[in-house]
């Protein structure tokens, strides 16, 4: 254990003062911040359509002057409530007390209706009964959040894993094809190099993706734009730390596996076109859950290892995913992770002294 | 002490040797501890094949490795120090810090690692050099650090594929007393060169070996006693025909004649020699480690 430990912490000291890290540890915060106040930026004065029936129209002009207000005329409250359906306005008000929208009202209109309802009736006698919010549609209002949400994770799950996973090869053969593993594996079992490496890279990883989560959850509450975040945060955050984890081990795996049949740094690229392949599906699984988190493909996809690394976690953010899907996935993509690591590391062991030519896979699993 | 004993070992051939290549064909020698063991042989002998046998990094088809009595395991070649013929570091990382990377990976705790490191560091005249990455030194620099490398955990049992090519004198030689401090700690070294007269300075016991096969070994001392001895006779401005009927040549320069006999009675020779001239030299030649090597694979 104690090699595995000192194989991973080189790979993190090596790895962790370079340039590529820090800069790429920088940029990669920096364009999360930047995804997080986008729609405070970008947002602009707020516009509103305001259907009436039966109503007066309530001067929410002089409560927020930076903002468009549009008002229309409908005869009664079903024309109203298909106007709201339609998404022709948004919000209706009916009779002065009630309030039509489709799912929950916007938060600021939400406010703005209210206090200015108040203000208005201010004069009259008695207690002013606030106006009675009624959703005529689905419960939609965390869509465009958890769709936001979904897309950045799929990039940052994808552009971590396949980083990780490309080094982890690089750095097999770079071992093997300077030999340093003839020195390494006399001090070390052939295991412990590979555990090491990939914990070592993996937690380079883990801190990536930290960052990430901590900037963009710290931007997304002083941006305000947390405000429209799902219920159960704390659970798609969990989520996405565990399969970064799941995912990277797969993958990683069998990037070491592959990896350790060439001795050229050259040969990399070739030798680990499959796999490469198998995570361009994965990723495109996962982006297509992002339009359509709750389709048959999804469900799928969010089921079968490897894919459901990158596309469960997507779909958790997504959408509300239920408590058995999850379960069943992650127990899947554990058992995978333990099949194809007991199949790399044997592909390891026996093919990282071989150098020279491409070994091929074939003569590895038939020897001994 | 080390015992290699019939080590057979056989390579896939290509489409051109379909029935593979024989590398060793029961290669068996013994190194006791502080004996300094030098490994000759041709390019293809078959060294390096034996040295990464021992090493466990490659398996032998047939024969064993033995050390204190019992087989070689992996434990017991953590405690092995071993330079391959291929040096290989990290080339980013800095010359300390990979020295001691090494020593830990050998179970040294993180201060005898830093300690072991300096010490060698220091011997190995690199201590300007220990924070530099080892792409940024020379390639005899290089060489040190590997060297540091198999040395830091203060191994057991050196093996050492060509551990002074590429060396400057100056270089050798601090190898070369580091390597005998060692030994007379009671480590045996085995080392391959191809540089016969530092083999013969420096070692023990040296064993040739020739297509897979040991064909001689034993000290320096009793090869040469193996081998047949040249009387080498200078006689200043003999008689001329003086050597007619004695066994061996005359070579003639100027006025000196040099007679190599490598047979006859050396009294019988000596008592004409002083007849015809001035003796200048009379004496037997020492076979040279080159003579009794190209003999030996001839
Ligand atoms: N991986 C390999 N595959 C095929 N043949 C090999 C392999 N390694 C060594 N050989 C063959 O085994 C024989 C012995 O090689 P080895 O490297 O042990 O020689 P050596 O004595 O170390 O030579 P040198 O002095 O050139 O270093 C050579 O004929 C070589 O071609
Ligand atoms: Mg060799």
């Amino acid at each position: 254990m104690n090699g595995v430990l000192l194989v991973a912490k080189r790979e993190i000291a090596t790895h962790i003062r370079t340039k590529a890290f820090v800069i790429g540890l920088l940029i990669t915060a920096a364009l999360v911040a930047a995804v997080a106040f986008a729609p405070k930026i970008m947002g602009g004065p707020e516009e509103y359509t305001i259907g009436t029936v039966n109503s007066q129209r309530l001067p929410l002009e002089q409560a927020a002057p930076e903002a468009k207000f549009e008002w229309r005329s409908y005869p009664d409250e079903a024309t109203a409530k298909k106007a709201v359906l339609d998404g022709d306005v948004d919000a209706a008000l009916v009779g002065g007390t009630k309030v039509l929208t489709d799912g929950e009202v916007d938060s600021q209109l939400g406010v703005l209706l209210q206090s200015t309802n108040r203000e208005v009736k201010l004069g009259a006698a008695g207690n002013i009964p606030p106006l009675q919010m009624v959703s005529v549609g689905a419960d939609t209002r965390y869509q465009a959040a958890r769709t936001g949400m979904a897309v950045v994770l799929v990039i940052v799950l994808f552009m971590l894993i396949i980083g990780q996973v490309m080094m982890v090869a690089m750095g097999v053969v770079e071992e093997k094809g300077s030999r340093i593993v003839e020195i390494l594996l006399t001090s070390v079992r052939p295991w412990q190099l590979l555990a090491g490496k990939i914990i070592g890279l993996g937690a380079l990883g883990l801190i990536n993706l930290v960052t990430i989560l901590v900037v963009g959850v710290t931007a997304s509450i002083v941006s305000g734009v947390a405000g429209d975040f799902p219920p159960g945060m704390p659970g798609i955050v969990a989520g996405v730390l565990l399969w970064f984890v799941l995912g990277y081990a797969f993958f990683a795996t069998l990037a070491a596996a592959f990896a350790s049949l060439v001795s050229r740094q050259e040969e990399v690229g070739n030798v680990m076109s499959p796999l490469t392949m198998l995570m361009m599906v994965t990723y495109f699984g996962a982006f297509f859950t992002t339009t359509d988190p709750t389709g048959t493909l999804a469900e799928v996809a969010s089921l079968v290892p490897p894919f459901s690394s990158m596309v469960m976690p997507v779909r958790m953010a997504a959408a509300e995913v239920p408590l058995w899907q999850i379960g069943l996935s992650t127990a899947l993509m554990v058992l995978a992770v333990v099949g194809v690591l007991s199949f790399g590391a044997k592909v390891y062991q026996r093919a990282v002294l071989r150098t020279g030519a491409r070994v091929r896979l074939g003569d590895v699993l038939r020897a001994k | 002490m080390l015992e290699i004993s019939e080590l057979r070992k056989r390579f896939a051939g290509g489409p051109d040797a379909p029935g593979g290549k024989v590398a060793l064909d029961g290669i068996t020698f013994a190194v006791r501890p502080g004996e300094m063991f030098g490994f000759v042989g041709a390019n293809g002998a078959g060294k390096t094949t034996t040295m990464r046998i021992v090493m466990g990094v490659l398996q032998p088809d047939g024969g064993s490795v033995h050390w204190q009595g019992k087989a070689v395991e992996y434990a017991d070649r953590r405690r092995f120090g071993y330079m391959p013929e291929e040096r290989g570091l990290y080339q980013k990382m800095r010359v300390a810090e990979q020295i001691e990377y090494f020593g830990r990976l050998h179970g040294m705790d993180a201060a005898a690692a830093r300690k072991a490191c300096d010490d060698l560091l220091e011997r190995l005249g690199l201590t300007e050099r220990r924070g530099d990455a080892v792409e940024a030194l020379s390639l005899g620099n290089q060489q040190r650090v590997q060297l540091a490398v198999a040395l830091v955990h203060d191994p057991e049992v050196l093996v050492l594929d060509e551990p002074f090519s590429g060396l400057d004198p100056i270089a050798v030689d601090a190898l070369a007393t580091a390597l005998q401090e060692r030994c007379r700690g009671g480590v045996p070294v085995i080392f391959s060169s191809h540089q016969l007269e530092l083999v013969e300075r420096l070692c023990d016991s040296v064993g040739i070996v020739s297509a897979g096969r040991m064909v001689a070994s034993g000290t320096v001392g009793d090869l040469r006693a193996a081998e047949a001895r040249t009387l080498r006779v200078v006689v200043r401005d003999p008689l001329p025909g003086w050597a007619d009927g004695l066994p061996g040549e005359v070579t003639v320069t100027g006025d000196r004649h040099v007679l190599l006999a490598s047979e006859g009675d050396d009294q019988e020779i000596l008592r004409r020699a002083m007849k015809a001239g001035h003796v200048e030299h009379f004496g037997t030649e020492q076979p040279s480690l080159t003579e009794i090597f190209k003999e030996a694979v001839a």
